[in-house]
């Protein structure tokens, strides 16, 4: 049976196996992995890219003050990128969860359709929803679309939850039960009680009139780096007001109507950030692409050319 | 056999809610185009998993015949000159033709069927619209091509136009297909037909299961096909696997002397999200059977497509659903299903417990956060609308005794809605409400109208239970439509957000299936009062709306009982009062007109009825002064007419639409004899004025029933 961290380890020597960029969490709430520049950015445009990480990913609604035994406010994905998706990408995905120590001849594993859409990314794929003797274990989709704009190339992206498939492995009956470190500590000791305190600071404390100021500051701050073309730090700011439109959410101070409003500012922001992404890599002339594809540098950009 | 083909396309699972459709679209193409050209097979079959699109056909020929075909050019005028030579066009069209001048001949299409030998050639259709008169043609002889060709011809564009729900692309930019592409068989009599889908080209290779036989092998032929894959477990034919877990799954109840909860839904879905059909039987903490059993097959359906077990009428703990494998060879599948089955269980118990806390009662104060309709306000203020409009349904059907239930009824119809079950549940909606109400001491009448208030919901559901469902179910419909009607959100096209096409059949259906004596009008015109200031439009704007609306519902439920169109409309037609028209009384008149339709005397009074109506047509109201009427015919029809009056209002009244009309096709006679001797328009003023009157008289008689004038009577039914 695998801990978490060695579930981990696995799939970052596995995925690091197939050239992906182990490249680590980004260091602000995000509510999930796909919203890592990594992805949300890295998938537009038409430069390849290969990337696996781990994401600690914060859905303040879902926490339940860690006494729920299977749900969590903050949990943890292991997510990949495969840039273009390779012919045997549903191949290396087996072989990643024979990676893991799963014998699979002794499982029953299925594709189920499940489509995945972010419309405040302005993002949807096509995909499944992988099932391991009747448990979701993972998230496998086809991106189509991101930012409003239409992928070329597509990219696979494939998210496993992983302290499902933790818990899964080992039958437990609670996720505070898992072992962090083989022989403990525990994922219970780890994190028991930053999901007790956040649930309570979440639902209970948060200040809803300092978070909706933050979150028209943040948008500022964003709208104003795209206008000066700074599209990571606009990015970083479309991050910002998306937790804080989910703390706020979580507290229960978006109304219905409202609810729709703040979607379309954050969707606005993170489809100003991709459109804005494609061009700022074509100033630089696509540097991810083959020599041979890539395109001279616009140096009039003050950009660092090539060193980007 | 000779003249065979076998066509696998492999590919990352497709969605199963596709795949029927998808193998139908592509087998009957596949049969319709290789017909069009001659090579048609004897036999079909057909198979699908989610990893594969499976087409054999049987008794293909070897090759086409060959073919005469016909040409079709310029009309005769253009073609040759006043000196009988041929024109340019013509000798340009023969040049196309690749035949010489001289061999053009002439004839005049508009006479003949269009050629099959340009049908085949796709021009067809054109051809047959444009091509009349006098026109040159060559005919070309074409050699046949043999069978392999035109499969390799026929087949990609096919597979490529598959009409499927949802595509994606994937790669570089590769599709759209519904999923990536990985592997092509298509064999003809054990030949390559060499056909490419996405630079994946057609090889006599394929594989077994993703991870229990996934080593390639080559296939000779269907039978060595299907062979080869039944050695590794694969069923190929949608049928058979269902018929297999259907078996094997009720054989598993038995042996727990429990019988299978039917769900054809869920045995079709389980049957196409596999390959090998194995079920998976797994048990649940029998304490948890105190949850309701709704609530049970609810989680385990929607989460885990299990399906439940029941012994004299209660659940077992007990699931079954499907896995991908034959066997479970050390229980690690059993072990994992059960997990999440127990893990969602506990969920739904949760939810359960901490539901029943809060009275529904109590739950009608929270509906104020949760919004109907942004304009038309809250959950609460629905509730507060319906608990006025559901007693005076039954007011208005006379069911005193239930009025105060239902009003108590409808003040908690919507209570669920705030429960952590519906939340996670939508599908249980009522039905939860129901559940908590019973639970919390409500009546009989008041949780089974909470319970049922979506029914009908599909074709096959039952009318919610008793006064009190009906009431709620009506009133609960007509305030949606009315309120979003008033709004002026007229659903058109296939848009419609709110449901209300399905909300406006629940209320004919429960109107119709219950013979209820209800006028809608008046209600429309309440529901839309008790909306207050919220609505855009008044009610009679909104009935303007809601009548064509609901009349094509109800044309749609009629049709489905084998009444025609023209008998829905000509009894929509019909001349009462609008605001006392029932559904039921329009439905009543239809199947009266179905029934007498093909009776000679209705056929002729029919016709009676619309040469009236074009006669009469734009004229004001003449009065009739009976003792001026002169010629016998014009008498007999008069006085035929006031002896039937009494009879047609009796039946009329007595609600016998078929003895009503049988009385007005009684007056056939007199009216064609009217007809064949009284000239209607005749140059004196007075006598014309009176005949007009004596027709005006009698077509107001003839619609008594219908609008005879929708009949549709075909001549030749006319003898």
């Amino acid at each position: 049976m695998k801990s978490f961290q060695e579930l981990i380890l696995s799939l970052s020597q596995f995925w690091a196996g197939q050239g992906c960029v182990l490249q680590q969490p980004y260091d602000l709430e995000v509510g999930a992995g796909t919203m890592h520049p990594d992805t949300f950015l890295r998938v537009l445009g038409p430069e390849p890219w290969r990337v696996a990480y781990v994401q600690p990913s914060r859905r303040p609604a879902d926490g339940r003050y860690g006494d729920n035994p299977f749900r969590l406010g903050k949990h943890y994905q292991f997510q990949v990128i495969l840039k273009p998706s390779p012919a045997d990408v549903q191949a290396l995905y087996v072989k990643s969860l024979e990676a893991m120590g799963l014998d699979l001849r002794v499982h029953d594993l299925r594709f189920e359709e499940d489509n995945w859409e972010a419309p405040t990314l302005g993002a949807w794929g096509v995909g499944w929803q992988v099932m391991l003797d009747g448990m979701e274990i993972t998230q496998f989709t086809y991106f189509q679309q991101a930012g409003g704009l239409d992928l070329q190339p597509i990219s696979a992206e494939i998210t496993y939850g992983l302290e499902r498939i933790t818990m899964f492995l080992g039958l437990s009956r609670s996720i505070y039960d898992i072992e962090w470190v083989p022989g403990g500590p525990t994922y219970g000791q780890v994190r028991h009680q930053e999901e007790y305190e956040q649930s309570k600071y979440y639902f209970e404390l948060a200040d809803v009139s300092f978070l909706q100021a933050q979150l028209d500051g943040w948008e500022r701050e964003a709208k104003k780096c795209l206008e000066q073309k700074l599209v990571l730090p606009a990015y970083e700011g479309a991050l910002k007001c998306s937790h804080l439109f989910n703390v706020l959410d979580a507290r229960g101070a978006v109304s219905v109507t409202e609810r729709v409003a703040l979607m379309k500012r954050v969707r606005d922001l993170a489809v100003g950030c991709a459109q804005e992404y494609v061009a700022s890599r074509e100033r630089l002339g696509f540097p991810l692409l083959p020599a041979s594809e890539r395109r001279e540098p616009d140096r009039a950009e003050g950009h660092g050319g090539a060193a980007a | 056999m000779t003249g065979e083909l076998l066509l696998e396309v492999r590919c990352e699972e497709i969605p199963a809610r596709m795949l029927e459709a998808a193998i139908k679209e592509l087998t009957q193409r596949t049969f319709e185009d290789l017909m069009g050209r001659g090579v048609g097979p004897r036999e079909v079959e057909t198979g699908f998993t989610p990893r594969r699109l499976v087409l054999v056909l049987k008794g293909l020929p070897a090759r086409q015949d060959d073919q005469v075909v016909t040409e079709i050019g310029p009309p005769k005028s253009a073609a040759y000159g006043p000196d009988g030579q041929p024109t340019p066009a013509a000798v340009g069209f023969a040049r196309k033709c690749g035949v010489e001048v001289s061999e053009l001949r002439v004839k005049d299409f508009s006479l003949a069927e269009t050629p099959l030998g340009s049908a085949a050639t796709g021009q067809g259709k054109q051809a047959k619209a444009k091509m009349t008169g006098e026109r040159v043609y060559a005919e070309r002889h074409v050699p046949g091509k043999p069978t392999a060709e035109i499969l390799a011809e026929v087949l990609p564009p096919i597979l490529l136009a598959i009409g499927w729900a949802k595509t994606m692309k994937w790669g570089s930019g590769v599709g759209p297909w519904v999923r990536p592409v990985h592997g092509i068989v298509a064999l003809f009599d054990g030949e390559v037909v060499p056909i490419e889908l996405f630079g994946v080209t057609a090889r006599r290779t394929t594989v077994g299961h993703p991870t229990l036989s996934p080593q390639p092998f080559d296939v000779a032929d269907s039978a060595d096909y299907r062979q080869k894959l039944a050695a590794r477990g694969i069923e190929v034919r949608f049928d058979a696997r269902c018929r297999t877990l259907a078996d094997e799954m009720a054989a598993r109840a038995a042996a727990h002397d429990g019988t299978l909860v039917d769900d054809p839904g869920l045995l079709a879905k389980l049957g196409a999200i596999c390959e090998i059909p194995g079920v998976m039987e797994g048990a649940f903490d029998g304490r948890l059977l105190e949850l309701p059993r709704e609530v049970l097959g609810t989680s385990l359906r929607d989460h885990q497509s299990a399906f439940t077990v029941e012994k004299d009428g209660a659940m077992l703990p007990l699931f079954l659903t499907v896995m991908d494998r034959p066997d479970d060879p050390i229980g690690r599948v059993r072990a994992g299903n059960e997990w999440v089955v127990a893990a969602r269980l506990a969920d739904a118990r949760f939810f359960w417990d901490e539901d029943r806390k809060v009275a529904l009662a109590a739950r009608f104060e929270d509906l104020t956060h949760l919004t109907f309709q942004e304009k038309l306000g809250s959950y609460q203020d629905k509730a507060i609308r319906l608990a006025t409009l559901a007693p005076a349904i039954c007011a208005a059907l006379g069911w005193h005794q239930e009025e105060s239930a239902a009003a108590e009824a409808a003040r908690l119809l919507k209570a669920d809605l705030t429960t952590n079950m519906v939340k996670e549940f939508t599908s249980l909606q009522g039905v939860m409400g129901g559940i908590y109400a019973r639970e919390q001491g409500h009546a009989e009448p008041v949780w089974q109208a909470i319970y049922d208030q979506y029914l009908p919901a599909s074709v096959d559901d039952r009318l919610p239970r008793g006064h009190v469902g009906i009431a709620c179910g009506l009133a609960d419909r007509l305030d949606t439509l009315v309120g979003m009607f008033g709004l002026g959100l007229v659903p058109t096209g296939t848009k419609d957000p709110f449901g209300l096409r399905r909300a406006a059949q629940g209320v004919l259906r429960i109107l119709l299936e219950a013979q209820l004596p209800l006028p809608l009008e008046p209600l429309v015109r309440q529901a839309a009062s008790l909306y207050g200031e919220r609505l855009k439009r008044n009610a009679d704007q909104v009935l303007a709306d809601l009548r064509p609306f609901l009349a094509d519902r109800l044309r749609y439920l009629l049709g489905r009982q084998e009444l025609t169109y023209d008998e829905i409309d000509a009894a929509v037609g019909n001349t009462g009062d609008e605001a006392e028209r029932t559904v039921s009384d329009v439905a009543a008149r239809a199947r009266a007109l179905h029934e007498v339709r093909d009776e000679q005397a209705f056929l002729a009074v029919v016709l009676a009825a619309k040469r009236i109506a074009n006669i009469t047509k734009g004229q004001p109201d003449h009065a009739l002064a009976a003792a001026a009427l002169a010629e016998p015919a014009e008498r007999a029809l008069h006085e035929a007419h006031a002896r039937l009056a009494a009879e047609i209002d009796a039946a009329v009244a007595r609600r016998d639409y078929a003895a009503a009309l049988r009385s007005i096709a009684s007056l056939a006679d007199p009216l064609e004899r009217f007809f064949t001797d009284v000239m209607v328009m005749v140059d004196d003023p007075a006598v014309r004025s009176n005949r007009l009157a004596l027709l005006q008289s009698i077509g107001r008689t003839l619609s008594r029933v219908a609008r005879l004038t929708e009949m549709v009577v075909e001549k030749a039914d006319y003898r």
